[in-house]
């Protein structure tokens, strides 16, 4: 089968009508004609998750993200770099066909990168105030706890956190990759998302969180990263395509969290 | 971090040559408004309009009694400069948690009713109130103070890690070490930067670095395109995770790159704040200047 098949059936059981006017959702590497023999989904296309996914036979990968770092893809801004041209050779080498899922993936439902994310950091559906509201509530814990605990759980290594580790949480708000819900809300004590500008954006979580700190207000951010935070979901997503894919093999090739904490 | 009592900021004082005591009232009193001009006088650049930088909260005309240079004016180091009895705060950062420093929150994504009253928010609130009831003025200074040549906060992270003579004479943002391994260059990095749990890196902690380029504040793809082919490792304050990061990782498994080491934003202008105080110093003299560090915002659970 080819590469223009799977997209066509990923837009048949997408269940919202596929928007033509995203410069996210399209290839990347390759077109609709390259023949299929296997779909890797990943939430980066690294070089090593390109290596990975050629030498298993998967030479369709569907990412979350950007491939030639930078959010539209644009080639301009990196085709002069000697790295540009690696990533391309390994692509070809491997005759590579890449399609990105990023805005249909969040407009879907349920939206698999929270479905993931809930599910690597144990935040249970039973806890969940209502489906897709991202919001959960858990018996009463500290934030040094919740923290350690989603640390333990995700496996993520450079995790961060601001608030006080001893205040008593029970409200979380989740967000996923740059999405960072507004932790000033008065329904949530802890905000858990993946990336977000430090200063200068709408509302600044680190900022704030400190701030609620010293008044003694209730307050937590823990950031996964944003690789760990939409990682998850590349399992739902890989699942989901097996549905309606039966013909080759589709599989999680991990990118894995690119950074770690020094001691 | 320890608070200085206010016996050490007047001994502190007293080493700005300041022509008066600390506490009494200056024969030469100046206004919050005349350090404004001064630093306008002094930049070396134009003041541009739109930018980030000006006045925050306060009256501008309060009688400058003493000056803090921060890199995030947070409530506590607000509560700090007001126990040093200061009364002007010169910030790099947002004081109200957002570019536009809006003494509001913004509203609900998607929105309520038009009319709809929306609750004061506490922390907004508060912090707003501590301004206005100990008469303190918060200037930003942010997008000229960095314009400055050469670079502040590049100087200030290269005095805090005791880098100004490895300092290149073809590039004032790249120095050459004498070789270190990528740990024990974050390390470093960590302890000087007085980092806590905002330094995260990419990158082989065994391999050896020497060319190192620093990149403070928050930089798109660009910089990092344009510095990595002359640096072994870069250490910068933050960069977006689908950019920098990846790009990072990828220079990595290919063997051409070494190391990022990310501070977060707030660590990385710090020391350029110090420089400000140290050059506030140079043509404020009738009030003490002094620099107190925000701290990093971050922590990370011990595993």
């Amino acid at each position: 089968m080819t590469a223009g098949e799977v997209v066509d059936r990923i837009k048949k059981n997408l269940g919202v009508p596929w928007r033509d006017t995203t410069y996210r959702d399209t290839f990347k590497s390759g077109g609709p004609d390259t023949l299929v023999r296997g779909i890797a989904t990943t939430v980066f296309v690294s070089l090593e998750v390109i290596e990975r996914a050629g030498a298993a036979g998967l030479n369709m990968i569907i990412p979350h993200e950007d491939t030639f770092w930078n959010d539209r893809d644009d080639t301009t801004i990196v085709s002069a770099d000697p790295l540009y041209k690696t990533k391309v050779d390994l692509l070809k080498k491997y005759d590579i066909v890449i399609f990105r899922m990023h805005d249909h993936m969040h407009a879907q439902r349920p939206d698999f990168t929270y479905v993931g994310s809930a599910r690597a950091i144990g935040l249970e559906s039973r806890y969940e105030t209502a489906p897709g509201s991202h919001r959960f509530v858990i018996p009463e814990t500290t934030l040094g706890q919740l923290a350690a605990d989603v640390q333990k759980r995700s496996g993520a290594r450079a995790l961060r956190v601001v608030g006080n580790p001893n205040a008593r949480v029970s409200r979380i708000q989740l967000g996923v990759g740059y999405a960072t819900p507004p932790v000033h809300s008065a329904e949530i004590d802890v905000v858990i998302s993946g990336e977000q500008q430090e200063t200068d954006g709408t509302l600044d979580s680190p900022a704030y969180v400190l701030d609620a700190m010293t008044l003694g207000i209730t307050k937590g951010w823990i950031m996964l990263g944003h690789a760990v935070s939409e990682e998850a979901g590349m399992l739902e997503m890989a699942d989901w395509i097996k549905g309606f894919v039966p013909e080759v093999p589709v599989q999680l090739v991990k990118a894995g969290e690119p950074l770690w904490a020094p001691r | 971090m320890p608070q200085l009592s206010r016996r050490e900021f007047a001994s502190l004082a007293a080493t700005t040559a300041a022509p008066f005591v600390f506490g009494q009232r200056a024969a030469a009193a100046i206004a919050a408004q005349d350090v404004i001009d001064r630093i306008k006088k002094n930049l070396g650049s134009e003041w541009k309009p739109d930018t980030v930088d000006g006045v925050k909260a306060g009256d501008p005309s309060i009688v400058l009694k003493g000056i803090v240079t921060t890199s995030m004016a947070t409530l506590d180091v607000l509560q700090r400069a007001v126990k040093a009895d200061a009364n002007m705060v010169i910030t790099a950062q947002p004081t109200f948690y957002s570019r536009t420093d809006a003494q509001a929150p913004p509203p609900p994504r998607g929105g309520g009713p038009a009319d709809a009253v929306a609750e004061p928010d506490r922390v907004f609130a508060a912090k707003a109130e501590f301004i206005k009831k100990n008469n303190l003025l918060v200037f930003r200074f942010s997008e000229h103070w960095r314009l400055r040549q050469p670079d502040p906060l590049a100087r200030g992270i290269a005095e805090s890690l005791g880098w100004t003579r490895y300092q290149s004479s073809n590039d004032p943002l790249r120095f050459d070490l004498p070789a270190l391994t990528l740990e024990a260059l974050a390390a470093s990095v960590k302890k000087n930067l007085e980092s806590r749990g905002g330094i995260r890196v990419i990158g082989d902690p065994r391999t050896n670095v020497r060319r190192v380029g620093l990149l403070p504040g928050t930089t798109p793809i660009q910089a990092s395109l344009k510095m990595l082919p002359n640096v072994d490792a870069i250490v910068a304050g933050e960069v977006r995770e689908w950019e920098t990061a990846e790009y990072a990782r990828d220079k990595v498994f290919a063997g051409v790159g070494k190391g990022l080491i990310l501070v977060g934003r707030v660590v990385s202008e710090e020391p350029g704040m110090k420089v400000c105080a140290d050059w506030l110093k140079t043509f404020v003299t009738e009030a003490p200047v002094r620099h107190i560090p925000a701290g990093d915002p971050y922590w990370r659970p011990a595993s």
